[in-house]
């Protein structure tokens, strides 16, 4: 698995519970990595079954059988239920980090000109700003979606487009969803932006006014660059909450994870095996972020900035 | 020849008058110290020649032009500021802070703006530092990149506004000095301070003010020695003995 080695190579810097911690994500990631490889290409050129589990699932279906009704008997059932299912959580997983991925970064391209307009706008741009933060704050994220896929019939719409579910082009529900997400974060993030605005300096302002910088290009160069590393924790927070709330998708027909695993479930009736399998891809995913966020953290931190 | 010239400056924040009717001339080159209490002004007045305040009535005119008739960022690139928080841009190395308005405000290229930022830190002894962030530098080495900064935007006129107040006592001399030396090369500068060694060494005119108006104006001897109002008078004492008059 090369996914193995360059954790390897890492593991060399960090110690102890740090170790164990690295190992665990190599594992979490190498299998995913290696499983959206085997999906798209590798099966083909194998000629294998592109929903092979990669798993011995048959030799946990002999172990369960054997010792049926032990504790040892019911873990191979549990394993040869889950390893049944990770082919679809997997590819479940995928679509959930895409749609958590681009309401992220198309969220927080709203975000800035949002929070940018409630703190240094005119009283025509602040009201508005604060009128869509509300209004999207303030209703149910479920009911969002539901306006966007079914009031408004958006994927009726986008069906029509070109590349619209081809290729690494999501179908027309998930980029319903992508909108809804990227709307519904976007008011989120521009709330944790603005208050990071807030906490930069007044005489941060007056200084580049001082020195010649128009207003748009003070916003631009000194309080942007202070208040979006300001804003990085409550930004990590949004991410995590993204990743666990995408799973709304599953209502508006978004086959991701959750609603991958609950199909299934719905199937063969092991919920419970099910919920377990997402629940540990989301906490894989959940922890990831905050680990990635925190490294993002230190890699554009400043002496003396925020501390 | 006069460079700066405030006629008649009124300015008030609600009911409150801060300067009630302002009248004076600055010379090109001249060193004019303001000096007053709390309260007085002082740093209002600063304020509204770059336009961070606007006046309520009268004029202000640079080179003989009312600034309200120039185009605003143009205005504030003629005109230097030091801050007495010294205001440095807290995410940008002491180069980034003079570098950004050299590219961004007079659009040089970047080579251009590290070659001048470097000239401008090495005059106030800052070149050393030019790759330290303003939370690694002490007090009065972020005073001087703030002077650096306004150095390099080319100003007719430079603005301090009590350059040397949040300073540790030990700190004030690396600065003063720089000042000193910026007003032997001739710029001309309008100084709030209570720090009267600078005033009485370098200052060409003193101005005291009080509750928004000019009470007196003249050479630093003029107003230490012989003053022609009590308050002057009483307000120097006081100052002198907290700040010393000895010549640093």
């Amino acid at each position: 698995m090369s996914a193995a080695s360059t954790v390897q190579g890492r593991v060399v810097k960090v110690t102890g519970s740090g170790l164990f911690r690295w190992l665990a994500f190599g594992v979490f990631w190498g299998y995913l990595v290696v499983r959206w490889l085997y999906q798209w290409v590798g099966a083909d050129l194998l000629g294998m079954d592109p929903r092979a589990p990669l798993l011995p699932v048959e030799t946990f279906r002999t172990l369960a059988t054997t010792w049926d009704g032990t504790r040892i008997g019911g873990l191979f059932s549990f394993l040869r239920v889950a390893g049944d299912a990770l082919p679809a959580a997997v590819t479940g997983t995928w679509l959930t980090i895409i749609l958590t991925v681009v309401a992220m970064a198309a969220g927080l391209v709203i975000a800035v000109p949002l929070a940018v307009a409630r703190v240094y706008g005119g009283p025509v741009t602040r009201w508005a700003a604060l009128g869509y933060t509300e209004l999207i704050r303030g209703t149910p994220l479920l009911a969002q979606l539901f306006v966007l896929y079914y009031g408004l019939s958006l994927s009726a719409t986008l069906r029509e487009l070109p590349f619209v579910g081809e290729g690494f082009i999501p179908a027309q529900a998930a980029l319903v969803a992508m909108i809804g997400f990227t709307i519904n974060s976007s008011a989120y993030q521009a709330e944790y932006i603005r208050s990071a605005l807030r906490s930069v300096e007044v005489g941060q302002l007056t200084a580049g006014r001082a020195v010649g910088l128009s207003k748009l290009q003070t916003i631009r160069r000194i309080v942007l660059p202070q208040g979006l590393r300001y804003g990085i924790p409550g930004w990590s927070n949004e991410l995590v909450y993204l990743i666990k709330y995408s799973s709304l998708a599953a209502f508006i027909t978004v086959p991701e994870l959750y609603k991958r695993t609950r199909d299934i479930a719905s199937g063969n009736f092991r919920y419970f095996e099910l919920l377990v399998v997402a629940g540990v891809i989301y906490l894989g995913l959940v922890l990831s972020a905050s680990a990635l966020m925190g490294r993002v953290e230190q890699r554009v931190a400043i002496p003396g900035l925020g501390e | 020849m006069t460079l700066l010239e405030f006629a008649d400056v009124h300015q008030s924040y609600g009911e409150e008058e801060v300067l009630d009717g302002i009248s004076f001339g600055v010379d090109r080159g001249a060193v004019e110290v303001i000096i007053g209490p709390s309260g007085s002004g002082k740093s209002t007045l600063l304020r509204c020649v770059n336009r961070l305040t606007d006046i309520d009535s009268g004029d202000i005119r640079l080179d003989g032009t009312s600034i309200y008739a120039r185009d605003e960022n143009e205005l504030r690139q003629q005109v230097g500021m030091v801050f007495q928080d010294f205001n440095l841009f807290a995410h940008l190395t002491a180069l980034e802070n003079v570098t950004l308005g050299l590219r961004r405000v007079r659009g040089f290229s970047k080579e251009e703006a590290v070659a001048d930022a470097h000239d401008h830190l090495e005059r106030v002894g800052l070149l050393e530092q030019a790759e330290s962030y303003p939370a690694e530098l002490s007090g009065g080495q972020k005073q001087r990149v703030g002077i650096a900064r306004a150095l390099a935007m080319d100003p007719e006129i430079m603005l301090f506004d009590e350059p040397t107040s949040a300073l540790d006592p030990e700190l004030v001399g690396e600065v003063v000095s720089v000042m000193r030396d910026l007003a032997e090369e001739g710029m001309t500068m309008l100084v709030v301070t209570h720090e009267m060694g600078f005033a009485r060494s370098t200052a060409s005119r003193l101005t005291f003010l009080d509750d928004g108006r000019l009470v007196e104006q003249g050479p630093p001897e003029q107003l230490f020695e012989r003053p022609e109002h009590e308050r002057t008078g009483t307000f120097l004492r006081r100052l002198t003995e907290l700040h010393g008059g000895i010549d640093r």
